[in-house]
């Protein structure tokens, strides 16, 4: 069977793909095991080692406590990004 | 029996139990842990904890020992510091110990139960009352030394932290480094200091302590490679040793876990390891086996492809010696994963190349020539001594040592000194690898719990606390107190907009600055604006809640407030210690950080801890050696014990074995073992009965033994045990003169043998081969102990041992060279070409091939002797089942941590000893049989159990019992109850919430970490925050 590649089109989206302004940064939303990736987190800051300032952590139990309603939460609200460590 | 030890005192909540029989007023419940390493901790953790107090001292500025400069651990690759560091903090908040660091003993007189120690210790020049350990001074401070804790790959300040997660977190000056103390110049650190903590007026003191007993934990010293010249140690810069490349892999190191090598600071991809480096040479080094260094090879040689796939490591060897658990398969994987070679050869010299400063490794190859092989770096694997303090150590406490200077131990009591009252664990008493080390600490433990027993709870301080104020119907009240750090915050952020937009979110009453939040007047400052704010919850905006959450708890507690109307903002670790430079940004997310946790802390409800009460009796599963020993730790502690047999007699596989390596008379300690049993009125020991069905949890178990009777216990011992291998290889069972080196053992001590006859002796028959691929760890050990007994007294008599590796671990290594001094014939054989034998005539003609000489070789032999490996129970996994527990691929037991916890199941209560656990030799069995019981004993001394708070909550009303909870939950917290719907036990809970998150109905909701509390966080998060 031969493909018409012409006839290939990206899929149509609801939404308008906007201009990302200049100054733009994303906010994003880390979601960190208590004992891991928050100990993890910890240890950058004592090792003083620099990652961008738009990152914040929220800190569980366990990583297995990560919910979906959090991440839809977290993108309903216009999160840009969600990291998920543990 | 039950109704005696069963006693369940529930009002008597956190009070610890008096054991009754032994009464003497005389002893003293305290006991002195001299060394704070994995071992040191883990004793001192079980004292505490079976409410004696410990005074546990060290010599370093931190607790951690050897285990903390490690990067990872064998065989699983875990984080060395992600494991040891919760300990340490632990240790360091554990009510009932007192921490002496930089400290030492001076003198010990008294006796067991009544010991006086003077103790030194050595100024500090920082006062650990105020230094709030934020390290503002390291930066001013103007002399750079090098680094110890680092190998001295780089530098570190006069005043100094032993490392980033050092406990205490209070800095030190080095007295011999500091400007001020040598030349009295400089002070900078104390000009930066606010919180006014440098002290240098600081002196050495000496003071006392009474103790009732002694653990000796105090560590090792590496060998110092610099003597062995031609290695070029000290002289070549990238020969390095395994420590250093330790520190060179870890991400806290001096390179940040990128290895580079010390001449260009490039990333070496040739790598070698020559082990045996100081160990094994009785000529010019140490004569013992180090133990660990074949394994940390190994380990080392997978991290570092991890980091850097291009890497092609290399290691030289003598002997493989992967005797632990799951080792052989460790090798295995570096082999197939990382790609190790491996190569059987002793390194003759390495000569550095003078432009690219790459080394030239000689060896001799298989085929007898020279080789010369070039790499980027060569790492010496460096073996373990005694520390050089050794000999004046062991005449301070007054304990034998052996001719090398290690504790002198007997077999059969492997952590008792020659003197009453004192204990030992670790490295000290010869060489060996964490879990060995963290076992004998929980064994030596359970020796002075057995002799303290009745000391319980006397020298352990119990604080008073007001009644908790019900907050629940009020409106919150929150008060946010953001944290300078001195300029360690706000010096990048500013934290006095943080406190006013704190202000400005719905529910906050207060906020204000405070220069440390975590100093004594930080402290007071936060319990009286409770009072006088009348504030109700409290968010303090500082640094991390995972070593500072527990002292802002208790002090909100002491004014009334539940601990868990508290949280912390990390804006230190998290915000101003990564955004340096970056004040505007950083400000910016140490407000929205404050703000989510406030969103959270409003929503907080109180949370409290139920508790439950303990049976004091333990039930002991399998009545060998391990049970016993057990049985006659707990009996000694004070608890009721009942011991199932399933066989008709006590002994187990011990029953078979006539000596040990070293010579004891195994059958005479066996028989006075049983008698001690059998007469302990608190053991009641029931033969031809297993146990049937175990139901309740940790401290109130109800088992039903399969002869009908029920049994209350609040700990369970697993020690069923393991059995011998009966062999089908080389003619066994067609041949009389082909024999098991058991068969031989008996041969020998019935009629000895004989002269003139050859005994050749057969190594890994049924071990290291699929489907049983796993050292059996003892045959080795069985084969030199019978070459010995026949060589000694029939010195005209051959012995050939035919060996893939001799596995003569540790001290053991003397009797490798004793045989070989004896005459004994050491052949190589690789399992893909395997010996042959043949009978021929009345003798037995084994064949196999001549590495050495590279021809074929073969001996008649008068007797075939065959190393038959250890397998688990041949029921073990059914037995499992029972229990509710794993198996390793090889059918043994799994505990609940390969290193930290290698005596414990992951279910609480449960504990493991024996070849249950892996195969093991005597004194190894006896050592975990102690170190169950000193775990099992730390748990029944209390009278009730503590459940913790922060757990998942289980809605009944709202669950439709899809069990979704049940199939997920690690811990088995989840079950279906008798009216066939969900039930939740807390009790096993941990608080993970796995359940929370897998639940579509939302049943459960996990204390603190609510539903509503996360969703405030996310919703403040996405907040759009016009003031930013």
């Amino acid at each position: 069977m031969v493909i018409d590649t012409e006839k290939i089109e990206e899929p149509k989206s609801p939404e308008k793909p906007q201009e990302i302004p200049a100054d733009w940064q994303a906010n994003i939303l880390a979601f960190a095991c208590h004992y891991c990736a928050f100990a993890a987190a910890d240890l950058a800051g004592v090792m003083r080692l620099k990652y961008p300032p738009n990152v914040k952590v929220v800190r569980l139990p366990c990583t297995g406590k990560l919910d979906h309603i959090y991440i839809l939460r977290a993108f309903e609200r216009g999160i840009d990004g969600v990291f998920a460590a543990g | 029996m039950t109704g005696e030890f069963g006693a369940n005192l529930m009002e008597d909540r956190g009070v610890t139990r008096i054991t009754p029989r032994q009464e003497s007023n005389e002893r003293i419940g305290s006991v002195l842990v001299v060394g704070s390493g994995i071992g040191g901790m883990q004793a001192s953790l079980d004292l505490a904890n079976s409410g004696l107090l410990v005074h546990m001292i060290n010599d370093e500025p931190s607790i951690g020992g050897t285990m903390s400069r490690l990067d990872k651990t064998f065989p699983t690759g875990d984080c060395a510091m992600c494991m040891i560091s919760p300990r340490m903090v632990e240790s360091s908040r554990h009510p009932n110990i007192k921490m002496h660091t930089m400290s030492r003993v001076v003198s010990v007189t008294g006796v067991e139960g009544n010991f006086t120690v003077t103790l030194e210790q050595k100024a500090r020049y920082v006062d650990p009352e105020r230094c709030t350990g934020c390290g503002a001074c390291e930066p001013e401070c103007p002399t750079k030394v090098s680094n110890f804790f680092n190998q001295g790959l780089d530098k570190r300040k006069a005043i100094y932290a032993l490392f980033p997660q050092a406990v205490p977190n209070t800095r030190a000056i080095d007295p011999a480094h500091c400007l001020y103390l040598t030349k009295q110049v400089c002070r900078k650190c104390e000009k930066v200091c606010d919180a006014k903590a440098i002290n240098f007026e600081d002196r050495d003191k000496q003071f006392e302590v009474k103790v009732g007993s002694i653990v000796l934990t105090p560590g090792l010293k590496t060998y110092q490679p610099e003597i062995r010249q031609e290695l070029g140690y000290g002289r070549l810069k990238n020969v390095v040793t395994s420590l250093q490349f330790e520190r060179l892999l870890s991400a806290s190191g001096p390179c940040s876990g990128v290895v580079t090598r010390p001449s260009d600071g490039k990333h070496p991809k040739r790598l070698a390891w020559v082990q045996c480096v100081g160990s094994r040479n009785a000529h010019n080094a140490n004569p013992w086996c180090s133990s660990v260094c074949c394994m940390y090879a190994a380990k080392q040689s997978i991290i570092a492809k991890e980091h850097d796939k291009e890497v092609q490591p290399t290691i030289f060897y003598m002997e493989l010696r992967a005797f632990g658990k799951d080792f052989d398969k460790y090798i295995d994987k570096a082999k197939r994963d990382a790609g190790v070679i491996y190569k059987r050869a002793m390194i003759s010299e390495i000569v550095e190349d003078p432009q690219t400063k790459n080394l030239l490794v000689h060896s001799v190859g298989e085929d007898g020539k020279m080789v010369h092989e070039e790499f980027d770096m060569v790492i010496l694997s460096i073996g373990f001594e005694p520390r050089s303090d050794a000999a004046e150590f062991s005449k301070i406490f007054g304990i034998d040592t052996d001719t090398y200077g290690f504790a002198k131990t007997s077999k059969l009591r492997p952590v008792e000194t020659s003197k009453r009252g004192i204990y030992v664990a670790g490295t000290y008493q010869g060489p060996k690898d964490i879990p060995e080390t963290v076992i004998q600490g929980s064994g030596a433990a359970a020796g002075a719990m057995a002799l303290l027993g009745d000391r319980r709870g006397t020298e352990v301080t119990k604080v008073v606390l007001p009644d908790e104020k019900d907050v629940t119907a009020d409106e919150a009240r929150v008060g946010v107190i953001v944290c300078h750090c001195g300029t360690n915050i706000a010096g990048t952020v500013d934290v006095k907009r943080v406190a006013e937009a704190a202000l400005k979110q719905p529910g906050v009453a207060h906020a204000e600055t405070i220069i440390y939040a975590c100093a004594p007047d930080g402290q007071k400052k936060i319990r009286d604006l409770i009072a006088d704010k009348n504030l109700n919850r409290i968010v303090v905006a500082s640094c991390t809640p995972r070593t500072h959450s527990p002292l802002f708890q208790d002090t909100i507690r002491e004014v009334g407030l539940n601990k868990f109307l508290f949280e912390l903002a990390d804006i230190r670790e998290q915000c101003s210690w990564c955004h340096m430079h970056d004040n505007e940004n950083a400000t910016k997310k140490a407000i929205e950080i404050v703000n989510m946790m406030v969103a959270k802390t409003k929503r907080l409800l109180p949370v409290t801890s139920a508790s439950v009460g303990v049976t004091h009796n333990a039930l002991i599963v399998g009545g060998g050696i391990a049970g016993m020993t057990s049985a006659l730790s707990l009996s000694e502690q004070g608890y009721g014990v009942h011991l199932v047999e399933r066989a008709d007699s006590l002994g187990g596989l011990l029953n078979n074995v006539r000596a040990n390596l070293e010579g004891d008379d195994v059958q005479a300690f066996l028989a006075e073992t049983k008698r001690k049993v059998e007469e302990d009125p608190a053991i009641t020991v029931h033969l031809g009965a297993t146990v049937d069905k175990v139901d309740g949890f940790v401290g109130n178990f109800v088992t039903t033994l399969t002869s009908g009777q029920s049994v209350n216990h609040g700990a369970l011992i697993v020690a069923t045990g393991g059995s011998e291998y009966a062999p089908v290889e080389y003619g066994y069972n067609e041949s009389e003169k082909v024999i098991t080196q058991r068969e031989l053992e008996h041969m020998l001590s019935e009629k000895g043998p004989e002269n003139n006859k050859c005994y050749v002796m057969i190594q890994c028959i049924g071990s290291r081969e699929e489907p049983n691929n796993y050292c059996s760890r003892i045959c080795c050990q069985d084969a030199l102990k019978n070459s010995i007994a026949i060589k000694e007294k029939a010195p005209d008599a051959q012995v050939v041992v035919l060996y893939r590796d001799m596995r003569s671990y540790g001290l053991k290594e003397d009797y490798y060279r004793k045989a070989r001094d004896l005459g004994v014939l050491f052949f190589l054989y690789t399992p893909d070409d395997k010996p042959r034998v043949e009978p021929a005539g009345d003798k037995i003609k084994v064949t196999f091939a001549g590495k050495v000489l590279n021809r074929e070789m073969a001996v008649d032999a008068d007797y075939v002797v065959l190393s038959t490996g250890l397998r688990p129970q041949p029921d073990g996994d059914e037995f499992a089942k029972k229990f509710k527990l794993t198996c390793n691929i090889d059918g043994f037991l799994l505990e609940a941590h390969v290193k930290l916890r290698p005596v414990d199941f992951p279910s609480e209560g449960f504990f493991l000893a024996g070849l249950a656990h892996a195969p093991k030799n005597l004194e190894e069995t006896i050592g975990q049989a102690q170190a169950a019981a000193g775990r099992a004993g730390a748990l029944l001394s209390h009278e009730s159990l503590t459940v913790s708070g922060v757990i998942s909550k289980h809605n009944r009303d709202i669950c439709m019992s899809c069990l979704a909870c049940v199939k997920k939950c690690p811990f088995g917290a989840p079950f279906i109850d008798e009216d066939g719907k969900v039930s939740h036990n807390e009790v096993k809970c941990t608080g993970c919430g796995i359940c929370a998150a897998t639940c579509p109905a939302k049943a459960y909701q996990v204390n603190y970490f609510r539903d509503d509390q996360l969703l405030a966080m996310i919703d403040s998060a996405t907040a759009m925050n016009d003031e930013l």
